[in-house]
């Protein structure tokens, strides 16, 4: 379908190709050391007013920590603060109001979240003692909500929460499962999105035998909708056997789109010969419409990793994922031309001889795309690096 | 000092058993997660035998009724491995030999895993020697030993050694 679409596509849109002008990529981070971007549902950037700011972990004390750096356009380099209690994993990000951030983090006092500004971290709250796996979402009317997979008896459940902040502290408020019913599996890597009309979280979900993405979605983040399913099964057991509970889904990642909409990536092992494959679903506020997938034909023999998705109130729309189609990891961006994704591309600074991978990825209110990823070298080598995207006129 | 170790293995595998469960590892054989597998392997100089699966996977449930179902095959690599299993949809957090931490999941991604179930055979301080992805046979997983009981491994890929044996 794609190369024929596409054909279609190049000779209607004028956005088939060469729809960004990236800027020239900046170090955030670096050292001989593991960097990991790995926040659920890949929130690991946000821009709050002219602000950016990156979370990561990485063990260049030894021992993981969390990160976040910070910059507006006009600084030379990125101010950057440590956070967490001893090992401190998979920090999450989300915009708040013009220069403050939320954030979220697991380390060994549980689940916390805080507010960023000022380059200080204020407010910390325990969300719960044990778990991990937070991810963020900010309303202009309704504020901050988190979620957050937390262990039950053997296995895991999804829970959110309304952050208040209240002299200075967080507070929750509505603390809820994001399933009300009786736990029959795990339910792990929520994340979070907030359009002009509410809020969304989506999940994986194992109470089918096997991993499915559930999404749910809320006015004002203290009701929530029963759980829908989002992944589909086309076969519903792999072909030419009897054998098997389903195919796979996993690390949904989640963004608001134009007013009403929301949109979410996810990876797909409906093709379980090639590795997991990047599929989105589209929902314009009446409800996720059919999987579309995401990556070109040129990369459906190989694996896709890592997921992620970035969109505006404007209706504007990227996926980030990584690749080896060209012998080692690249970051490869797709957006939706039509009723199907782009050709892929990707910056030539995120591509190479080198190991790059991991993208995360946000869009501002002006349309451009900021993307982070990780590019680690032969020698141990490790980059955080980050470059800017404006949309080609 | 392997007093010690052993009360310390006894105790990680009850920790491992009252965790998350492993997904769907052969019934009737004593797989352990990764991080307990890595430091019994190093204790015990025993090679591993890594089983990374998806939950649900239709050829895991194949391979684990038709294959690992063999009384021998079981008596084999009970005997010669450390058997461990990794959900390759899982969040647990793992420790690799290099120190990484990472999850499950993303040990996929590391490993190059493109199909359910992928069997790796790693040295005791964790390097891979072999990777074989899909469903296999007892006759198979006998060769597979072979190759890696046999240390042919230090000679030529798992490709060159199983050509030489027709």
């Amino acid at each position: 379908m794609k190369l024929g679409g596409l054909a279609l596509l190049l000779a209607v849109s004028p956005l088939a190709q060469g729809q960004w002008t990236f800027d020239e990529p900046r170090d955030v981070a670096s050292g001989k050391a593991f960097f990991h971007l790995d926040a659920s549902g890949r929130q690991a950037v946000a821009v709050a007013g002219e602000r950016v700011a990156i979370v990561w972990e990485d063990d260049r004390n030894g021992v993981p920590t969390c990160h976040v750096a910070s910059q507006k356009p006009a600084d030379t380099g990125f101010s950057q603060l440590s956070f967490g209690r001893g090992e401190c994993f998979a920090p999450g990000i989300t915009a708040l109001d013009p220069d403050r951030f939320g954030l979220i983090w697991e380390d060994e006092s549980g689940v916390q979240a805080a507010i960023l500004a000022q380059g200080r971290l204020n407010g910390q709250v325990t969300l719960a003692p044990a778990g991990g796996q937070g991810a963020l979402a900010w309303h202009p009317v309704h504020g901050l909500v988190a979620a957050w997979s937390e262990p039950e008896n053997r296995w895991r459940r999804v829970w959110l929460t309304r952050l208040v902040e209240t002299q200075g502290r967080l507070e929750p408020a509505d603390k809820q499962p994001a399933d009300a019913a009786p736990l029959k599996d795990d339910q792990m890597f929520p994340s979070l999105a907030a359009n002009a009309h509410g809020f969304a979280l989506a999940w994986e979900d194992r109470r089918l035998g096997h991993t499915v993405i559930h999404v749910s979605r809320s006015r004002d983040g203290r009701s929530w909708s029963a759980p829908a399913r989002v992944s589909q099964n086309p076969t519903g057991k792999a072909l030419g056997t009897d054998l098997g509970r389903g195919t796979g889904a996993m690390r949904p990642a989640l963004t608001g789109l134009a007013e009403q909409g929301f949109a979410l990536a996810w990876l797909d092992k409906r093709d379980f010969l090639s590795g997991y494959d990047v599929y989105a679903a589209i929902d314009p506020g009446s409800g996720f419409g059919q999987n579309l997938k995401v990556q070109d034909s040129f990369g459906d023999a190989i694996a896709q990793w890592h997921p992620a998705i970035a969109g505006n109130g404007t209706g504007k729309l990227v996926v980030a994922w990584d690749d080896d189609r060209d012998g080692s990891s690249d970051i490869w961006l797709s957006w939706p031309e039509g009723k199907v994704f782009s050709e892929d591309h990707g910056p030539s600074s995120a591509a190479g001889p080198e190991t790059q991978t991991d993208p995360a990825l946000t869009m501002d209110a002006s349309g451009s795309l900021h993307l982070v990823w990780i590019d680690r070298q032969e020698n141990g080598h490790t980059r955080l690096r980050y470059i800017r995207a404006s949309p080609s006129q | 000092m392997g007093g010690v170790y052993h009360v310390i293995l006894a105790f990680a595998l009850i920790l491992a058993s009252l965790g998350p469960s492993l997904a769907d590892p052969p019934e009737g054989y004593p797989f352990v997660d990764f991080n307990t597998g890595l430091t019994q392997a190093r204790h015990e100089n025993k090679p591993i035998f890594l089983y990374f699966g998806r939950y649900g996977c239709a050829w895991c449930d194949h391979v684990n009724r038709k294959t690992f179902a063999d009384p021998g095959l079981k008596q084999l690599y009970s005997t010669n491995y450390v058997l461990v299993y990794v959900d390759a949809e899982g969040g647990k957090r793992l420790r690799l030999a290099s120190g990484e931490r990472l999850t499950e999941g993303e040990l996929g991604a590391r490993l190059g895993a493109f199909a359910t179930p992928l069997f790796v055979f790693m040295s005791p301080e964790g390097k891979v020697l072999a990777k074989i992805p899909g469903f296999k046979t007892v006759a198979d997983f006998r060769e597979y030993d072979r190759y890696v009981s046999g240390r042919h491994y230090e000679t030529r890929s798992l490709m060159e050694f199983l050509g030489s044996q027709k």
